[in-house]
């Protein structure tokens, strides 16, 4: 989709970006990341010719960008930076419609787009779309950016540091959102960012830059597991290098099928079982607690994992509410499976249980399927 | 829009307004009722035998004057603006230091020498008047159309370029709207300079409120010189609380 050439740029006879060869691939979410100065943004401003590359080459498409007339290029991609970026004169509903107003959309299409957007980012149009940014909060600005860059159906969506300016919660459910807008519409992403978690938590390919050279582009578990050199280990980070291996595993990797109660017989020792109500959904776990075998653990909400959860995530409720396994359950609660320490410690099950509905997203897209060897160490 | 942000709109145009209400109305009674208030002059003049300036209506010489004011003022915002946006796009940047310069030194001059310079060239009355408002008042205005377009973040510039915004629409539809609550400011520095300063362009034979200002400074008539003062410094207050309002429009909360 998006081919990097040779690409290089100078500043002053200082060369920021040095000979970068990559590409991003249809559908991929492509994160390029480095220390401050590393030339990603540099790079990232290239695509688009907000910055003239020096030597080099970038195709969209299989097309020259160099070709294309520039202000139409850029209305074919779409462009998110942090929140600051809106226009703070235009409400959320003008500034969403940008590129279409640019495209001379009919005005009828313009507000069915932004009303779709707006509903895609949890934003109810009634109460959102004559807003003025300055009334909105961090996050809820930083959606509208993302909804504004998307608003034409661009085939690419480049993101400089979006979620820079907002507070640690707000980025994890923003990245959650970003995670599921790609997948929902398979866009091509282009993402810098200096954050690895957020690389790690977003990527199907990361693209590590550090001196304005490309130093390795592969997959977040790879990376993980064969870093091409010292730089990229400790950029990775070592000590929790475990867990950041859980945050690229999902839920519906690992579940297995829920053991219930059984019918007529007490469960064997050192086993656990679900109750469940009468629409199927969990209310206690007996069992599965290293504390007391035979208690019987009232679920709680907040301790039921979904297919898309990571297991970072189940890993971390599991420690704090104690107990060996979770719940899983779909949109409506109800149990559709379990997933205990065997998912932690990388053991996918004999059986494959997705859900129907996570079939076709099961595998993003980019990604090729996670084989057993994932969790190998390096 | 939404009834909440027309409410909001609302709440903030009603702000003030009783005040310019209030001093518009005694502005306009006092331009068309002078005459009434003749008692009133008598009284307090009584040494004076003609306490009331008749020679023009004071309605005449306030239309006189207004249009003395908008002229040059309409004379120096185009200049000023037109200039400010010059001198902030890349092809003109290098000018920027050079126009400043220029419009400083055109504020340092006093008025009355412009005048003077101004009558041996364009004769007497309004032509000479016009140059030296219009002079006078340009300054503000470009130094506040160069203020405004810089305070633009460069942010949000860049966020309209990526959006595929061409130059001239990124100026029309983000810097000018973003700019104008700064550019209209100066505006409203160059109008009020310039009701003021008009009365002067009286020596030169305009017709404005100076006119019985200068009528009652030679015939040492302390009536007259009140008479075109009050109006002066009322149309001042006005325009200013006006001008004040407009520029609320123009801002965006950040």
């Amino acid at each position: 989709m998006i081919e990097l050439q040779g690409l290089t740029k100078t500043y002053a006879g200082k060369t920021v970006v040095d000979d970068i060869t990559l590409t991003f691939g249809t559908g991929e979410f492509g994160v390029l990341i480095g220390p401050s100065g590393c030339g990603k943004s540099t790079t990232l401003k290239m695509i688009n010719r907000l910055i003239p590359l020096s030597a080099g080459r970038i195709t969209l498409g299989g097309e020259d960008i160099a070709t294309l007339p520039v202000e139409q290029l850029r209305r074919r991609i779409g462009y998110a930076i942090q929140s600051t970026g809106l226009f703070p004169h235009w409400s959320v509903a003008r500034n969403i419609a940008t590129v279409p107003q640019l495209l001379k959309w009919p005005k009828s299409r313009i507000d069915d787009r932004v009303d779709e957007l707006m509903t895609m980012f949890h934003l109810d149009p009634a109460a959102f779309r004559d807003k003025l940014p300055h009334q909105l909060s961090g996050g809820q600005a930083q959606r509208v950016g993302v909804a504004r860059a998307l608003a034409a159906d661009p085939e690419v969506l480049l993101m400089d540091e979006p979620f820079g300016a907002v507070d640690p919660i707000t980025r994890e459910v923003l990245q959650a959102e970003m995670r599921r807008v790609h997948q929902q519409t398979g866009k091509t992403i282009v993402f810098v960012t200096h954050d690895m978690d957020e690389a790690l938590s977003l990527a199907t390919r990361i693209a590590l830059l550090n001196d304005g050279r490309l130093i390795q582009y592969e997959r977040p578990v790879e990376m993980m597991v064969d870093p091409a050199d010292d730089f990229v280990r400790e950029f990775i980070g070592q000590a929790d290098l475990g867990l950041k291996l859980l945050s690229r595993r999902w839920v519906h990797q690992y579940q297995r099928p829920p053991s219930l109660a059984p019918a007529d017989a007490l469960p064997e020792p050192g086993s656990h079982w679900w109750l469940v109500d009468d629409q199927g959904r969990p209310t206690a776990l007996a069992g599965a607690r290293l504390d007391d075998e035979d208690a019987v653990t009232r679920v709680k909400a907040e301790w039921v994992a979904t297919p898309e959860m990571s297991m970072k995530e189940a890993l971390s409720r599991m420690v704090w509410y104690r107990v060996m396994a979770l719940p899983v359950v779909d949109g409506d609660g109800k149990l559709i499976a379990e997933v205990g320490m065997q998912g932690v410690m990388g053991m996918e099950n004999s059986v494959q249980t997705p859900p129907a509905t996570l079939a076709s997203t099961a595998v993003r897209p980019g990604e090729t399927a996670p084989t057993a060897s994932d969790g190998k160490p390096a | 829009m939404s009834p909440a942000l027309s409410l909001r709109r609302l709440r903030s145009a009603s702000q003030g307004a009783g005040v310019l209400i209030t001093l518009g109305v005694l502005l306009v009674a006092l331009t068309l009722g002078m005459g009434q208030l003749e008692p009133l002059f008598r009284a307090l003049f009584p040494s004076v035998s003609n306490p009331l300036y008749t020679r023009d209506s004071y309605l005449n010489l306030m239309l006189a004057h207004l249009g003395l004011v908008a002229v040059s003022s309409l004379i120096s915002v185009s200049i000023g603006i037109a200039a400010g946006l010059f001198v902030t796009r890349p092809a003109g940047r290098e000018f920027e230091p050079m126009v400043s310069s220029l419009a400083a030194i055109g504020q340092t001059f006093p008025p009355a020498a412009v005048l003077a310079i101004a009558v041996p060239l364009a004769g007497f009355g309004f032509a000479p008047t016009i140059i030296a408002l219009s002079l006078y008042g340009l300054l503000p205005v470009i130094q506040n159309t160069i203020t405004g377009l810089n305070t633009v973040p460069e942010t949000t510039r860049e966020a309209a370029r990526g959006n595929g915004m061409s130059a001239w629409q990124i100026l029309w539809r983000i810097e000018l709207p973003l700019a104008m609550r700064v550019i209209i400011a100066g505006i409203r520095v160059s109008v009020i300079i310039n009701i003021g300063t008009a009365t002067i362009g009286s020596t030169v034979g305009a017709k404005s409120l100076g006119t019985p200002l200068i009528a009652g400074l030679v015939s040492n008539n302390l009536a007259y010189i009140i008479q075109g003062a009050v109006l002066v410094g009322l149309l001042a207050i006005v325009a200013d609380l006006a001008f004040e309002r407009l520029e609320r429009r123009f801002s965006f909360g950040g």
